[in-house]
């Protein structure tokens, strides 16, 4: 054999050697790639597939009123979800799923196709599909029980407290400022499986319990509540207004105790449009009318407040010294302020009056002229002074903020319209929270719904607390204000919202919408009782009444109404405790 | 070179100290203790990991019998090494004389697949013929056949092997058989084997190198430009479903149900493994999710069990017995003996790359098993014949010779 002499042949036996190395070292640096950098990635798409994680929803907390009733509580609902290596009949499952659910065969098919330990199908599916379904018996089907939220009121208070979502959580209202209080903790179940989707035993099974969410007591009170709807209501529907809003709170402590906004939706079906809704094609447009729908007035909109806001310039001029009670007064029907002409409501004029006389008149010349008196400078201040550049930090998201001349651009036209209420727009939360500040003794209150919160062991977790501020006027100015305020209602145009037995002081208001000469009126009451130490007070607006329209005509006896079933009933209850 | 030979006198002296008492005429040859514990530690490291990647899937497939798998192989190495045994004790230049008839005798088995009475199938494809109670699968033959037939066809052409005419009959020579296999068995990753082992004997026993480098080029050069082409034409529906192996292998995880299915567990695996691994026996992936998981895709459990340490070691110790192997075939007494050593070398060398690029989403996936390590009982048969043959060559070497 010539092979002692094939010496290439040894050589080439060596250069395949060092070949296998080579390509044995590539091998490592890529098995080196995908198990160091690249490990993160594939044990979580591992641990996805062995994992079943099954979510425990915790209880939502619910929301319950001063009187104790429940306003938002949860229901039992169920989450269908399928296991893709149990299903036996894939076509089968398809089928009666999508018909179930009512959901198109080609989402559910796609879901049930998924190589994964767990899908979801459909949460928040009725308590009564999910028996259903489970009577199918199907392999790979589970259906889980979990909560939703339910509102056994159904439109009551519904821009007030809101409502929730797919997940539960919060969409409007309280719902949504409160969400961290009321959501609560999903628990898991955690469990490890075979490609069949059968539990591993010795993996174990770690469970995270959830945590209930805490219950939050508001200080909306049902039976003012639905009486002040049922008011709204009547007055819609009399006066074939476009809206009509109530808001009824205490303005000692800024506790709302009942904030209406007619038309109200039902909180169960939060996404059906009203009746005589045209069916609309667009996404778009549908959303807009949705959130149109959801809108609170008392919140979310502005609006110029006309004769009730004549008690922030009075309580600016008497706290500022430019006007006293008895200072007289003379209307001729008309005030002119530079060239401009301004008129009063009563064409023919209200003749000689002092002030308290101008205010239960609600007359516009003496309006300006106290205005005119204190400046622009200062009227800017108090106007400031009294919060109403600032919003009224209610809890409950959206609150529109003062739409307001700056200061440099205020001239005596403008001056002279603000003071009795125009050409600037508030909200009527910050009206009566401005109000209640001018009447209760001189504290800016924080209007809110939320007192307390307490956990689903019934331990008080969290007594609520909000900013006040102290003397934006004098005690002295508040109690004339009282006494101004409650002899436009013994006395003056306020009259309608007398209430035998009772003292009430309040304001009248009709102003009219932009454009001027549309025709379109809002007419507004705000009333407070008892006048020399107020407990409650009432704002009664109403969004473009057809026929009467006079505030003093058409918002007082509601106000009124109001009082008269609410003055007896709140005297039962105690507020101290 | 050099280090090479210290290496084998290093074996030498050891060598020495133990056989100080057995009969001269061993002590004149030389026997390699240290390739035959490679082996043994590859069959026993196979068999553990057998048993831990099939286990649970044999329980519940064979009532509770959860060592269904081990049992089979397990038998399949002991008569694998019996065979070795009995090989290894017969001078290799016994089988010259059969190496034409190996190499038709493989040429006849392989259609046998298709003849319904002999024909056995599993795991949906028909590569396997059944006499009584043993089932063969006649690639693995040809295989072995393959190296005995060129070895002696080279050792017969002598300085013939340097003429372009030889240089293409000892290419041309395996192309039926491979044609035969990838075309009847159906088994294109056979067929790849056959021909690199042949590839690599014609490598070494030609002086040449620019014919290689140049076919090497030539060869990467048209495997890249074809996935090019693939992925260009892939967009319409019919291409795409029979280039799908190869899209897949580029994105596995957009072909998840179907056919990166596969690939896309075994990653899976490899990638929760980590560096220093689950634990042997607490692999996941084995529980259903890579099916099969004791064959071909077993070395991805390795991975995800023993973590890259693991994985590493095992590549380590297949590095090990080609070297053995290397320093037995540049020792060989003969050229006939060498070549043999390096035709097993470059089987068993082309399989374990091609297994762990599969396993690793390196290269498309084709079916190839780990040899040693995969369960399949012809595989280590003939495996274990070959390492039978190689230690043979080894006994062949004289110790004065080295």
């Amino acid at each position: 054999m010539p092979w002692k002499h094939k010496t290439y042949i040894r050589k080439k036996i060596v250069v395949t050697f060092f070949l296998c190395c080579a390509v044995f070292l590539l091998l490592c640096g890529r098995l080196f790639y995908l198990m160091v950098v690249q490990s993160e990635y594939y044990t979580e798409a591992a641990e996805d597939l062995h994992e079943r994680e099954r979510k425990i929803k915790a209880a939502r907390g619910r929301i319950i009123d001063s009187t104790g009733a429940v306003l938002a509580d949860n229901r039992t609902v169920c989450t269908i979800s399928v296991i893709h290596n149990q299903i036996k009949e894939p076509e089968e499952v398809v089928k009666v799923l999508s018909r179930e659910l009512g959901l198109s065969e080609e989402y559910v098919a796609k879901r049930v196709e998924k190589y994964s330990a767990i899908e979801r199908i459909k949460s928040n599916v009725d308590k009564e599909t999910g028996d259903k379904i489970r009577e199918y018996d199907l392999e790979g089907v589970k259906v889980d029980e979990d909560y939703k939220r339910y509102y056994p009121y159904e439109t009551l208070a519904s821009k007030v407290l809101g409502f929730t979502g797919g997940d539960n959580q919060g969409i409007i209202g309280l719902e949504v400022i409160y969400e961290e209080y009321l959501k609560g903790k999903e628990g898991t179940i955690l469990t490890v499986t075979d490609a069949k989707g059968v539990e591993i035993a010795e993996a174990g099974e770690e469970r995270i319990e959830p945590e209930n969410g805490n219950d939050l007591y508001v200080s909306l009170d049902i039976n003012i509540q639905s009486y002040a709807t049922q008011l709204a209501m009547q007055a819609m529907e009399t006066k074939e207004a476009d809206s009509v809003s109530i808001l009824v709170m205490n303005p000692q402590n800024g506790e709302i105790l009942a904030m209406v906004n007619v038309p109200e939706f039902n909180l169960n079906e939060p996404y059906t449009l009203p009746e005589g809704t045209a069916e609309s094609a667009s996404q778009e447009e549908k959303q807009n009318l949705l959130n149109q729908m959801w809108r609170n007035g008392c919140i979310n909109d502005t609006y110029e407040p006309g004769s009730t806001f004549k008690i922030i310039t009075a309580a600016a001029g008497l706290e500022s010294g430019a006007v006293t009670v008895n200072d007289r007064f003379s209307c001729p029907g008309y005030v002119m302020v530079e060239d401009r002409r301004i008129r009063c409501h009563k064409i023919s004029g209200h003749g000689a009056e002092d002030f308290v006389q101008g205010t239960m008149n609600s007359c516009n010349p003496v309006f300006v002229t106290v205005g005119m008196r204190i400046g622009v400078d200062r009227y800017y201040d108090y106007f400031k002074q009294f919060g109403l550049l600032s919003k009224t930090g209610v809890d409950l998201p959206g609150e529109a903020g003062t739409i307001m001349h700056k200061k440099e651009n205020i001239g005596a036209v403008e001056l002279a319209t603000i003071s009795f209420g125009q050409s600037f727009q508030i909200t009527p939360i910050q009206l009566a929270t401005t109000v209640s500040s001018i009447v209760n003794g001189g504290t800016r209150v924080t209007p809110h719904f939320g007192v307390k919160v307490v956990d689903s062991e019934g331990n008080i977790k969290e007594t609520l607390k909000y900013p006040v501020q102290k003397n934006i006027v004098s005690a002295e100015t508040s109690a004339t204000m009282r006494y101004i305020l409650e002899q436009v209602v013994e006395n003056g145009s306020g009259k309608n919202g007398y209430v035998e037995g009772y003292r009430i002081g309040g304001k009248t208001a009709t102003s009219q919408t932009l454009p001027r000469g549309s025709g379109r009126y809002i007419s507004s009451f705000l009333g407070f009782a008892p006048a020399d130490d107020p407990q409650v007070l009432a704002i009664a607006i109403i969004n473009n009444p057809q026929g009467v329209y006079y505030g003093g005509q058409i918002a007082a006896p509601i106000v009124r109404q109001l009082f008269e079933n609410i003055l007896p009933y709140l005297e039962g209850i105690d507020y101290n405790t | 070179m050099a280090g090479i030979r210290a290496g084998i006198r290093a074996e030498q002296r050891m060598q020495a100290r133990s056989v100080s008492r057995v009969k001269r005429k061993q002590e004149e040859n030389f026997f390699d203790y240290s390739m035959l514990f490679i082996v043994l530690f590859l069959l026993g490291f196979g068999l553990v990991m057998i048993y831990s990647t099939s286990s649970y899937s044999a329980a519940l497939q064979h009532e509770g019998d959860s060592a269904f798998f081990l049992r089979k192989q397990a038998v399949a190495t002991v008569i694998g090494l019996f065979a070795m045994i009995v090989v290894a004790n017969i001078p290799y230049h016994f089988w010259e004389r059969f190496a034409t008839l190996a190499y038709i005798g493989s040429a006849v088995l392989i259609p046998m697949v298709l003849v319904p009475g002999l024909r056995y199938t599993a795991n949906g494809a028909s590569r396997w013929i059944k006499v009584g109670p043993l089932t063969v699968q006649p690639a693995e033959v040809a295989k072995l056949g393959m190296i005995l037939f060129l070895a002696s066809l080279v050792c017969k052409m002598g300085r013939g092997i340097r003429t372009t005419k030889g240089f293409f009959t000892v290419l041309l020579v395996p192309a039926p058989i491979c044609l035969m296999i990838w075309k009847i068995t159906n088994n294109l990753s056979s067929a790849i084997i056959v021909f690199g082992i042949a590839a690599l004997m014609l490598f070494v026993s030609s002086p040449e190198y620019k014919k290689f480098v140049i076919m090497g080029v030539a060869g990467i050069a048209g495997a890249a430009a074809l996935v090019a082409l693939i992925v260009n034409v892939a967009a319409s529906e019919d291409m795409n479903f029979r280039f799908a192996r190869i899209l897949a292998w580029l994105d596995p995880e957009a072909y998840a149900n179907g056919k990166g299915f596969q690939t896309l567990q075994a990653l899976y695996a490899i990638g929760s493994g980590g560096i220093l691994g689950k634990g042997l026996g607490q692999s996941r992936q084995k529980l259903g999710f890579l099916p099969e998981a004791q064959n071909d895709m077993i070395f991805s459990i390795i991975c995800e069990e023993l973590g890259l340490f693991g994985g590493i070691a095992v590549i380590m110790m297949f590095l090990l017995l080609i070297w053995r192997f290397m320093v037995i075939a540049n020792n060989a007494s003969d050229l006939f003996g060498a070549l043999l050593v390096v035709g097993v070398m470059g089987h068993v060398a082309i399989q374990v790359i091609l297994n762990i690029a599969v396993v690793t989403n390196t290269i498309p996936n084709t079916g190839i098993s780990l040899p040693f390590i995969s369960y399949g009982g012809s595989a280590v048969l003939f495996m274990l014949i070959e390492i039978g043959l190689v230690l043979s060559v080894a006994k062949g070497i004289r110790l004065k010779d080295l």
